[in-house]
């Protein structure tokens, strides 16, 4: 290793975090704040902004359950959509609790992955 | 006469707060306190900030705090140091970019493709800031203002912020914001660092739980905020519409399209109702 080498080592998983992982996230923030200048809140084109960002949400979310990465992973497909089903249920049924529909949704996907690892 | 006075100290509590936070000029919000009293009703209890803090300790703040459990253990288990893993909650503020970036490390995946890749499943931030900040924007704000203020927009503080803001009075807002968003990154920071130091004791069926939170959690708070046609048609185009786009234009710009077209769908199905 050269002298350079050496002194940016420790460095590089920053320099990693702030190249790949802020700047690329943080750009649709700051394009956002450009984009927004001038926009009142009650103008059509904000509630249509509005629809295109709840859509995207759930479509993030489809492709989180239908496409993991990392541990969750592992679990298998039909505890992923089994206990978002499940914890969409529980919260209706709980009058509307989000905490219960959660709760609910994380046992499901634990217990069924727990056995499927065993 | 009692009333009064109370509410004018709380006035000057609440831009004390907000000035020592934001810099802000006082004057300007005395003048917004001014206009607080001839028109609409203040609302009563503590500051803004502090029923931001409270409102998120309630909850989100420890739902988005775990689902960092669950990327701090990750990063661990990637070879990622301490500082830099606590770091990438800090400053990118989404889940599902920070398992991206250590996924794709841990895969070996070249960098300038990770990075492609992270700004591509972030691309629902444009759209929300955009649609937050008018919300938060006051008279006189710096540009670099506003790209703090815009670093918070997640899908927790929006999800919320998009509930609970529209009905405060307009002076409140941007406290509250602060306030809620300042809680739930604290707690979120502090948890990725808690899951990277625990990582080896959490079993790999607890770590897919953790990861789980992320969307289990976006689903039941976007249907628990889905009041409107617009959005209850907005969540399942986007369900629905995802799977067809990723066959239709591949995994990369699958996001972009169906936000694009489902959430055009979901605007029009809206303006009909109207």
């Amino acid at each position: 290793m050269t002298t350079w080498e050496i002194t940016i080592a420790p460095l590089w998983p920053y320099l990693v975090l702030i190249l790949v992982g802020f700047l690329p996230s943080e750009i649709w923030r700051a394009l956002g704040v450009v984009v927004s200048r001038g926009l009142d809140e009650r103008s059509e084109i904000i509630v249509w902004v509005r629809a295109v960002a709840t859509t995207l949400l759930a479509a993030v979310v489809m492709k989180l359950l239908l496409t993991p990465t990392g541990a969750l992973a592992a679990a298998p497909l039909i505890a992923r959509f089994g206990a978002v089903l499940v914890g969409i249920g529980v919260y209706f049924l709980a009058r509307r609790s989000v905490i219960a529909g959660v709760i609910a949704g994380e046992l499901i996907l634990i217990s069924i992955t727990y056995f499927a690892f065993a | 006469m009692p009333p009064a006075p109370l509410r004018i100290s709380h006035g000057a509590a609440r831009c004390f707060v907000v000035n020592s936070l934001m810099d802000e000029r006082a004057n300007g919000d005395e003048r917004r306190d001014g206009e607080d009293a001839s028109g609409s009703a203040p609302s009563p209890g503590p500051s803004p900030v502090l029923r931001g803090i409270r409102d998120a300790l309630v909850l989100p703040a420890w739902i988005v705090g775990f689902s960092l459990l669950g990327v701090g253990s990750l990063a661990q288990d990637v070879g990622f140091p301490f500082l830099a893993a606590v770091l990438s909650t800090l400053l990118m503020w989404a889940a599902p970019a920070q398992v991206i970036l250590f996924g794709g490390i841990a895969g070996g995946t070249a960098l300038p493709l990770v990075a492609v890749a992270v700004s591509l499943s972030s691309i629902r931030l444009l759209p929300m800031t955009v649609s937050m900040m008018p919300m938060l924007r006051r008279p006189g704000q710096s540009l670099l203002t506003q790209l703090f203020v815009a670093h918070y927009v997640a899908v927790t503080v929006w999800v919320e912020s998009n509930r609970r803001m529209p009905t405060m009075p307009p002076q409140e807002r941007f406290g509250y914001y602060l306030g809620f968003a300042n809680a739930c990154l604290m707690v979120a920071t502090t948890m990725t660092g808690i899951g990277f130091l625990l990582s080896a004791a959490v079993p790999p069926f607890l770590a897919a739980g953790l990861l789980f939170l992320t969307p289990l959690f976006f689903t039941i708070a976007l249907i628990a905020g889905a009041r409107t046609l617009l959005d209850q048609s907005a969540l399942v185009l986007g369900a629905a519409l995802a799977p067809l786009f990723t066959l239709l234009v591949g995994p990369d710009f699958d996001l972009l399209a169906t936000g694009l077209v489902g959430g055009t769908l979901a605007w029009l199905i809206g303006r009909g109702r109207r």
